[in-house]
């Protein structure tokens, strides 16, 4: 109601004559809001509210059957000219009363006027139940009886003393928690087993029903009337919840806010006597059932109720304590407010706030609510997609049209038709098209930096694995490990008596070839080619064994170090031929080898890739610099290195079938990236970390396009 | 003494329906297009003419016997039996004889046509000159016997008489009797009237009449309880005073006038109050507001007509506010007076807005150039001007009711209508009242000449242009009939042919007998006639003596109008009845509709292009001028629709006062 509605109206002949009064039930109650005065009335019968100016109630309380409105009006104006309300407000004021059901009019209403407004409304009721189909809400019955009967009872509940016993019962349970954290946190991970799925919501039906009644318990205590109480749908999930609303009417803050809040207190206190439960049973369906019921009544809570940013508990909590009735609803106005008039120029906008602080609460509120709203219902999207693909696809669209479409047709229809902008349309389309273009031109046309992550390892260019030729039993390590070796330097003594005895018989043999040669050169001519082929075949196994028998002597066959962390325990071992015994790193030169995922590869090949910087772990501070890569035109499905896996605590996923941690669950590609060598960084051989390419410059929509488009794909094989 | 049954009727409205909204709109719309298919017409036109052959059947039939089936016929309607609508055909062939036989016309099968399509709801568009006076009877024939209130609505007293009185041997004749009611009448004579079957009378009256008998009944208007009520109080007056026998049946002729044009100012019926506080306040609040200075305390806003005080004016208004008398003391209300004040000074201009009439302001219809004696100005600004010209402070008037007419024509369970123009409106009837319009072909085909407009790009040419013409056409003999936009251009136009020594006659629409008898003589030869829109209308031009030889009478238009249908209304004006005629309209780049419709860009490119003469340039231009014209119809037609949705919404806003009407 502006203050500058104008003292006549053109309409005052409807209204001046007419007997009303406010209907006999409705209870006027004194609130102050903010600190200032208003008059709060109120239907029993149908739940209805409605607040007042001081001014207006004045006006409004003076009605009675046997005074018409123009009479009262002129009293008012007599006796308070400056606040009575203009013959404009009083008709506003009179109808907006009349839609709330308020007034007693001596007139029997239009009938069918008042059948068309319920037939509105309803429709209007079940619009919103359709739009709000994540809410949807099935009332059941009126437990308002029952919890007057229990009235007694539930006195003691609501006092100090109860206060202390929640405190005590909630500390010890949060101390059980702590000295048991460990178990905690490793059946958290069942929670969403399927075998569990049964208990988890037993254990939400159980919680949230405590927790309705604890409203219904507070409300009733101060006064308040519950008359419904049923089952919403939350996210298709059915869970009781009942009608508190009659808190609003309360006088004290306070006690609005602990009706609230009651819910929460009562589902904490049930999390900790479940912790009791939990912690004195062994498994079993009780043991369970309580795990359950403690994880719902903590996750949920602090998640859902406690935040003022999505309309539960929290919000209503915070709505009684900034004192602030329709937090909701007045911080869109505020915006709404705030875009009309200083965006759009509309100069009759009127601020629906009083104070800066006010102001600066409903702003606030109204940003972080809209954006937190968008992530968790994506967030449900995605998690409920995830489960069931259709009905995720369905809650998709559904909230794509509740709202995108629709706020954006009705943005649209206010742009073309909202009487608030007869004077500024132009500007008010201008600006909505330009941001509009503007955003757009930005989000799809100005190239922003395009980057994706890989992890890999730090190997070096020129390492070799040291492996023996010659089976044997190891005799002595020569050089220990980490010592930097030249060339051709003795690492590994071994000893294999076996080969030694075969070299003595093939020796032998040789020997007694030898004669046999003598013998055909001497007594049959026709005899010596085959002698002689003999002879060269033993030869050859001799020199095959003697080379045997150098190569037990394991030596180095480059520069480097001499790495082998268990060639120690290899001594007096009997080590088969090709066994790995340690490995010879040059430490001149240095590659990165980077594990890069399918859904990173396309980029790979486009040759967009324009930079590529490499980060170690546990030096994050130092860029290193690649000065060429090479990526390997073949998909791999064995990791460089354990650690890049999920057993060695890496990001890759692995197959599960594979022991040796290094086959991963999806081929990918390798890339080898030559490092320079930095003199701040150490680069060690099985180092691992990230690299980092930067693409070409990219505008921000096809790159978001791309990643929702992979994540589909990578979900749901769309 | 009525009966029980028409006492019920008597203040029984049909509940119109709400307005469509989105989707139902359209669904609506399309409804209403096939309402106006052509097969209808055909299917239609061919039973008139049927009918008109079979009226001839009857020509041999002795009055009395012809009589005797009329007797017969209305029984049958009276009591809404229901084979009537088989007899359709044979009632519409007896009255057409009996009209032959009373006044002499045999209506042509057009105007059974035109009837019929009235009787079934339509609004028959029907030319100028057709005869729609005779056509009205036909389905006005058929209500008066079925004795529901049958009300034929004309554009004015005049008409409604003239119409009344030419008819009525044929209402006699067959059985109806009927009745005028035009403004001068007092209650009684207003109820014998409306007493009859038939009743010619102004949208103005039956409005007027409508909410007098509604403000007489007061809350009790919903027709059970009424009847209830007096059952139970005998002892109160039985007759509670009605002048009216109800809504039922309207026949609206001039229908886009009357439904459309005119609809949505409202009908106010208002007393006079005294409110000493207010007229002391004005008085003070206008000396207050001389001593602000434009700019500097206040900013007058041309755009919006509104005035804004700037913050220095607020402080001059906080210094004076303890002056003023009792509740405008507070600053909010002290504001909203001297705003008003302000708003009387810079935007109400004495002989644009209003003249002083006997120490009297007589407000001045800014489109027509009427003066609207009798009219005022919202509650306290009528005050503040009246200040403003030091005049003696007259009492601000109180409503009782008020009621637009387009809300007003929404209560009849049957309306229907006529004009010479509605395609235009078409989808405008159709939404607001369910009228499909039906386009009646003419009796013979129209042999009217239109010219193409002739396009200037200042004002002064066109009108030396305009006399040249008038000087050329009048040399041949051939009467001309110039029909002008406002009474002020139509004055203009007479000092310029008064400068060039022609004698015409001037009609600005306000004594409506003398200027009907004037139009009717436009088609004399050498006759030369300058006529507002409005003036005569409903009026035939019958063309003089050798005058068709000479080409008939020759209209020029010298501005194009706001709505297209304007312009038809007066090219119709020639040609009628198959006569020959000629019309031709003169556009200037300065005329209202293009300075008001078209970008100065536009205007500007315009002026060029014509001034220059560049081929193509009067293709552009014309067509300009049609865009302009089709703006100005939407505007027009969305400010009407928001009338009405605001009227919807206060009505349901205020549906505690127990009242579906406004009041």
């Amino acid at each position: 109601m502006a203050r500058r509605s104008s003292t006549f109206s053109e309409s005052w002949h409807r209204v001046v004559d007419q007997k009303i009064a406010l209907r006999a039930n409705v209870k006027a109650r004194k609130r102050y809001f903010r600190g200032e005065l208003w008059y709060v009335l109120e239907d029993p019968f149908n739940n209805q509210f409605f607040r007042l100016r001081p001014g207006a109630y004045d006006f409004i309380q003076r009605l009675r059957r046997d005074r018409t409105v123009g009479e009262v009006w002129e009293e008012c104006l007599n006796r308070d000219p400056d606040g009575v309300p203009g013959q404009e407000e009083v008709i506003q004021l009179l109808s907006q009363l009349h839609f709330a059901s308020l007034l007693y009019y001596e007139q029997p209403s239009d009938s069918a006027n008042l059948f068309d407004r319920y037939k509105r409304r309803k429709q209007r009721e079940l619009k919103s139940k359709l739009l709000s189909i994540m809410f949807f809400r099935l009332p059941l019955f009126d437990p308002d009886r029952l919890l007057k009967r229990c009235m007694p009872v539930t006195r003691l509940l609501v006092n100090r003393w109860a206060a202390l016993l929640w405190m005590g019962v909630v500390g010890l349970a949060l101390k059980l928690v702590i000295d048991r954290f460990d178990a905690v946190t490793s059946q958290a991970q069942g929670v969403l087993a399927p075998d569990n799925l049964f208990f988890l919501y037993l254990g939400l039906v159980l919680v949230k029903t405590l927790h309705e009644f604890g409203h219904a318990v507070v409300c009733r205590h101060y006064g308040g009337e519950v008359h419904t109480m049923g089952i919403m749908f939350l996210i298709f999930t059915p869970i009781p919840y009942m009608d508190a609303t009659s808190s609003w009417s309360f006088r004290n803050r306070w006690h609005r806010a602990l009706v609230g809040a009651a819910g929460m207190i009562v589902e904490v206190f049930a999390a900790g006597l479940a912790t009791f439960v939990w912690a004195y049973t062994g498994p079993g369906v009780i043991h369970s059932l309580a795990y359950n019921m403690m994880f719902i009544a903590s996750v949920s809570t602090v998640l859902f109720n406690a935040n003022p940013l999505l309309r539960f508990d929290g919000y209503y909590i915070l709505s009684d304590l900034l004192d602030i009735p329709n937090l909701h609803t007045r911080s869109q106005q505020y915006l709404r407010h705030l875009v009309e008039h200083y965006v759009f120029a509309y100069q009759d906008s009127t601020s629906p706030v009083e104070t800066r602080r006010e102001a600066g609460w409903l702003a606030v509120f109204g940003i972080l609510s809209g954006i937190y709203r968008v992530v968790v219902f994506a967030g449900i999207i995605l998690f409920i997609a995830d489960q069931f693909l259709l009905a995720g696809l369905v809650m998709a669209v559904v909230c794509i049209i509740s709202w995108g479409v629709v706020p954006l047709v009705k943005f649209i229809q206010y742009l073309a038709t909202s009487p608030r902008l007869a004077r500024t349309r132009l500007r008010a389309t201008a600006i909505s098209v330009g941001t509009l273009t503007g955003v757009i031109l930005f989000l799809a046309v100005i190239p922003f930096p395009s980057r994706f992550r890989a992890p890999g390892v730090v190997e070096a260019v020129e390492h070799i694995q040291v492996v023996n030729y010659t089976a044997g039993y190891v005799d002595a390590v020569l050089t220990p490990s980490g010592t930097v070796v030249e060339p051709d330097s003795q690492l590994l003594r071994m000893r294999d008596q076996e080969l030694d005895l075969e070299i003595r018989a093939a020796e032998a043999q040789k020997a007694e070839t030898r004669a046999l040669e003598i013998l055909a050169m001497h007594r049959s001519q026709a005899d010596l080619e085959p002698v002689r082929k003999r002879m060269a075949a033993i030869e050859d196994k001799l020199t095959n064994l003697r080379h045997h028998q150098q190569a037990l002597m394991v030596r180095s066959s480059q520069r480097g170090t001499w790495v082998s962390p268990h060639c120690n325990e290899m001594v007096g071992t009997w080590i088969p031929r090709g066994t790995k015994l340690g490995e010879v790193v040059c430490p001149e030169q240095f590659r990165f080898s980077a594990v890069v995922s399918q859904d990173d590869a396309s980029s790979l090949f486009d040759g967009q890739l324009q930079r590529a910087e490499v980060r170690l772990y546990g030096q994050g501070g130092q860029d290193l610099q690649v000065e060429s890569y090479k990526i390997i035109p073949f998909q791999h499905d064995r990791l460089p290195s354990a650690a890049l896996g999920w057993k060695g605590g890496g990001e890759v996923p692995i197959s599960a079938a594979d022991q040796t941690g290094l086959a991963a669950a999806e081929p990918f590609f390798l890339i080898y990236a030559e490092l320079t060598s930095d003199p701040e960084v150490t680069l060690l051989h099985g180092r691992s970390g990230k690299i980092r390419f930067s693409m070409e410059p990219e505008p921000l929509l096809s790159q978001w396009t791309r990643s929702l488009r992979q994540l589909l794909q990578k979900r749901y094989q769309i | 003494m009525s009966t029980l049954a028409q006492n019920y009727w008597a203040t029984r409205i049909a509940v119109p329906d709400k307005l469509h909204q989105g989707l139902d709109r359209i669904s609506h719309a399309l409804f209403g297009l096939a309402r106006r298919r052509n097969s209808i017409l055909r299917q239609m036109h061919l039973e008139a003419e049927q009918i008109a052959e079979k009226s001839l059947s009857f020509k041999h039939v002795s009055d009395h016997r012809l009589r005797e089936r009329l007797d017969e016929l209305q029984q049958l309607y009276r009591g809404r039996e229901k084979g009537r609508e088989d007899i359709l055909p044979e009632a519409f062939a007896i009255i057409t004889e009996a009209a032959y036989r009373t006044i002499g016309l045999r209506p042509f099968p057009v105007q059974i046509l035109g009837g019929m399509a009235m009787y079934k709801g339509y609004l028959a568009e029907m030319a100028t000159g057709e005869g729609k006076t005779l056509t009205a009877c036909l389905p006005a024939i058929l209500a008066g016997w079925s004795r529901r209130p049958c009300h034929i609505i004309t554009v004015n007293d005049y008409l409604a008489g003239r119409d009344a009185r030419e008819m009525s041997p044929l209402y006699n004749y067959c059985g109806v009797k009927t009745g005028v009611v035009t403004s001068m009448m007092d209650p009684a004579e207003r109820r014998h009237n409306y007493a009859q079957d038939v009743v010619y009378t102004t949208s103005k009256e039956i409005l007027a009449d409508f909410l007098r008998d509604r403000l007489k009944v007061g809350l009790c208007h919903q027709p059970s309880r009424r009847l209830l009520r007096q059952l139970l109080q005998s002892d109160r007056a039985r007759h509670d005073g009605l002048v009216m026998r109800g809504l039922d049946t309207a026949l609206v002729d001039e229908a886009d006038s009357v439904l459309i044009d005119e609809a949505v100012t409202p009908l106010i019926i208002s007393q006079a109050q005294q409110n000493h506080p207010l007229l002391l306040a004005c008085a003070r609040a206008e000396m207050v507001a001389r001593d602000f200075v434009a700019g500097d305390d206040y900013r007058a806003v041309l755009k919006y007509r509104e005035v804004q005080l700037t913050e220095s004016g607020r402080r001059k208004l906080d210094l004076i506010s303890s002056s003023l008398p009792g509740i405008w003391r507070s600053p909010g209300r002290c504001e909203e007076l001297v705003v008003q004040a302000l708003t009387a000074r810079a935007f109400y201009k004495r002989d644009k807005q209003y003249v002083i009439q006997d120490g009297k302001i007589v407000i001045v219809d800014e489109f027509t150039g009427r003066l609207m004696p009798n009219r005022t100005w919202r509650q306290g600004m009528h005050q503040a001007v009246e200040a403003h010209e030091q005049l003696a402070l007259s009492d601000p008037s109180e409503t009782l009711a008020r009621l637009s007419f387009q809300r007003f024509f929404r209560f009849f369970r049957h309306l229907s209508g006529m004009t010479g123009t509605a395609l235009e409106a078409a989808g405008e009837f159709w939404q607001i009242y369910k009228l499909p319009v039906l386009t009646i072909p003419t009796n013979r085909p129209c042999q009217r000449l239109h010219a193409a407009d002739r396009i200037f790009v200042d004002e002064e040419a066109k009108w030396l242009e305009i006399v040249a013409e008038i000087e050329r056409c009048h040399a041949t003999g051939r009467p001309v009939l110039v029909g002008t936009r406002s009474v002020k251009m139509s004055e203009k136009l007479a000092a310029l042919l008064t400068a060039k020594g022609l004698t015409f006659s001037l009609l600005n629409a306000v004594k409506h007998q003398e200027e009907a008898n004037i139009v009717a003589m436009a088609g004399a030869p050498g006759a030369l006639t300058i006529a507002t829109n409005m003036a005569g209308r409903g009026t035939d031009i019958k063309l003089g003596r050798g005058v068709a030889e000479q080409g008939g009478l020759h209209v020029i238009a010298t501005e194009r109008h706001e709505s297209g249908r304007i312009d038809r209304q007066l090219f119709g004006r020639c040609a009628r009845q198959g006569d020959p005629g000629s019309s031709q309209a003169f556009v200037s780049l300065n005329d209202e509709l293009i300075r008001r419709f078209a970008t100065p860009q536009v205007r500007g490119v315009l002026s060029g292009a014509v001034a220059s003469e560049a081929p193509g340039a009067r293709k552009v231009a014309e067509k300009s001028i049609a865009m302009a014209q089709r703006n100005a119809e939407q505007l027009a037609f969305k400010q009407r629709s928001s009338v009405l949705k605001m009227d919807t919404w206060l009505a349901d806003a205020l549906s505690f006062t127990g009242s579906n009407v406004d009041f």
